[in-house]
């Protein structure tokens, strides 16, 4: 049999795609006019449908938990999804699936909120072609989001791997099936860059393990994007410059030349002077909340709401 | 000043606020916990969500429906996540089946049960559901957009903060059209005057064709 080539010379992948390149990406929230918040989601080949419903009260009454919230994650393909038909039956992927989706969006939900109620999350796969739980997972944080349930972060997720020797971005099912590949589908809670999910099939070496992961980092955010954008489009609004943008221009490997991000202060009307007047006292405002906001920072630290205290 | 789409996660403000609804510190800053806009310009930092399930809060109107009846009371669907009770003892007249109340929440709970104080009844009319974050956007500044509804399509209004609005009388369809609009249109500014002109526009347009009817009769 002839080698397959997963990165040619021009680094081009089978489909053409670049080492660190998403499959597109569509993300359409509110589709399901009876669910409490929904997501269409296109990723490459893969297509599903994800839909919350409450918080609502958990029954049967045992599994209540009167100090949070419990998050019912149901992952289901269809069985036209792939190639050969798949049993309708849930088997043991769907159940683990469901297991570490639903874990990973638990970290990101202000549980604590909604004692003794479940929040159902059911996403349905129509399509797939590798990296389906990341789908999934992705289509459901925006879900969520469109429910209106409180969240620290959004939940952006990500496979790399390697294929052919070469560590590459989003592997689809080709590169998937290559006799020395590695899955590691990654989600992550973009500001605070904590971990949510994190599996791994195959074997990576340490510093193979540190290039994808700062791969799928980047990955993430990118999918971040997408998310924040689907979801401001539906108020009209375009996606303003983003938190994890920002970071990504102080690293120095890849400066992206952008406007500064401009102060949410209303200047004054007319006169330049006054402008330049306001702007020079804001300034100076800004330099004395900084010096006193890290004089104080190990108060603050204290402070902050349970923030990624139960994560990972 | 134009208010901005916030997601989950993204920062409010960087200055130093009161912490208002739907936001949380983390690392001085100051972010959104759901999908709304930010709301900066005042002492508070402040999201106001554009989704979301009906949180009871004491003090709140509510608008309930009787589910069913028990020896000493009633079970009052509120569209939060329990029922709530309604004792016989402060009611003048027996309730059914199906009945309308409006009540004040007197207490919610640790796990989020509401008490019902100041019951009245309503009789006839109808009921119209829409998101309950979208209630104060009904009542306007003042309840200025009640009394723009009233004065446009003469029913009688009746909006509970739990999502549910009671109206009886007047012009019916073109009310739910309203209703609707609002809800659709929520996140935008100057809804009170679009509302106002819409009704205006509605109403022109039914005097024209009623009189073309009258004309055409003759």
């Amino acid at each position: 049999m002839d080698e397959t080539v997963y990165v040619n010379e021009k680094g081009e992948r089978l489909d053409g795609r670049k080492v660190d390149e998403l499959r597109p990406i569509k993300i359409v929230p509110s589709v399901l006019s009876r669910a409490e918040g929904s997501c269409y989601i296109e990723w490459g080949q893969n297509k599903a449908i994800a839909g919350v419903y409450g918080p609502r009260e958990a029954l049967p009454q045992h599994i209540q938990d009167p100090t949070k919230a419990l998050v019912n994650f149901t992952y289901r393909m269809a069985t036209f999804s792939v190639s050969d038909r798949k049993s309708p039956r849930p088997g043991r992927r769907d159940i683990e699936i469901s297991k570490v989706c639903g874990e990973a969006l638990a970290n990101a939900i202000f549980l604590e909120r909604f004692p003794n109620t479940t929040i159902d999350v059911y996403v349905q796969i129509f399509d797939s072609n590798a990296g389906t739980r990341i789908t999934a997972l992705t289509a459901a944080s925006v879900a969520l989001a469109d429910a209106g349930i409180p969240m620290r972060d959004l939940v952006a997720g990500v496979s790399v791997g390697k294929a052919g020797g070469h560590i590459i971005l989003d592997l689809n099912k080709e590169e998937e099936d290559a006799p020395d590949a590695v899955d590691m589908p990654i989600a992550i809670l973009p500001r605070t860059k904590d971990i949510v999910l994190l599996q791994m099939d195959g074997l990576l070496k340490k510093e193979e393990w540190l290039k994808a992961f700062e791969l799928a980092v980047k990955g993430c955010n990118q999918v971040y994007q997408k998310q924040v954008e689907a979801l401001k489009a539906k108020y009209g609004m375009p996606a303003i410059e983003h938190e994890t943008q920002k970071e990504e221009k102080a690293v120095p490997q890849k400066p992206i030349p952008q406007p500064k991000k401009p102060v949410e202060v209303k200047p004054a009307e007319g006169e330049e002077e006054k402008k330049e007047r306001v702007e020079e006292i804001k300034r100076e405002m800004e330099q004395q909340i900084k010096e006193i906001s890290e004089k104080k920072k190990p108060k603050i630290e204290e402070l902050k709401f349970n923030s990624g205290g139960d994560n990972q | 000043m134009e208010r901005r789409v916030v997601v989950p996660g993204e920062v409010v403000t960087t200055e130093r606020k009161k912490i208002g609804r739907h936001v949380f510190v983390e690392g001085g800053k100051i972010y959104a916990d759901c999908l709304g806009l930010a709301d900066v310009n005042g002492e508070y930092a402040n999201v106001i969500p554009l989704q979301g399930k009906y949180m009871p809060r004491a003090g709140d109107l509510i608008v309930g429906i009787i589910v069913s009846e028990e020896y000493s009371g009633y079970v009052v669907d509120i569209n939060s996540f329990y029922f709530s009770f309604l004792s016989k003892e402060k009611l003048r007249k027996p309730l059914k089946k199906g009945d309308i109340v409006s009540a004040k929440i007197s207490y919610v709970d640790e796990i989020n049960q509401a008490e019902l104080e100041n019951v009245r009844v309503f009789y006839g009319g109808e009921i119209v559901t829409i998101s309950p974050v979208k209630i104060p956007r009904v009542i306007g500044k003042n309840g200025s957009m009640l009394n723009v509804l009233k004065q446009g399509t003469g029913s009688a209004l009746m909006a509970g903060r739990n999502g549910r609005v009671w109206i009886k009388g007047g012009n019916i369809p073109l009310l739910k059209k309203a209703l609707r609009k609002i809800e659709e249109e929520a996140h935008t500014s100057n809804l009170t005057n679009n509302i106002e002109q819409f009704l205006k526009e509605e109403n022109a347009k039914r005097e024209n064709s009623t009189q073309n009817v009258n004309s055409g009769g003759i």
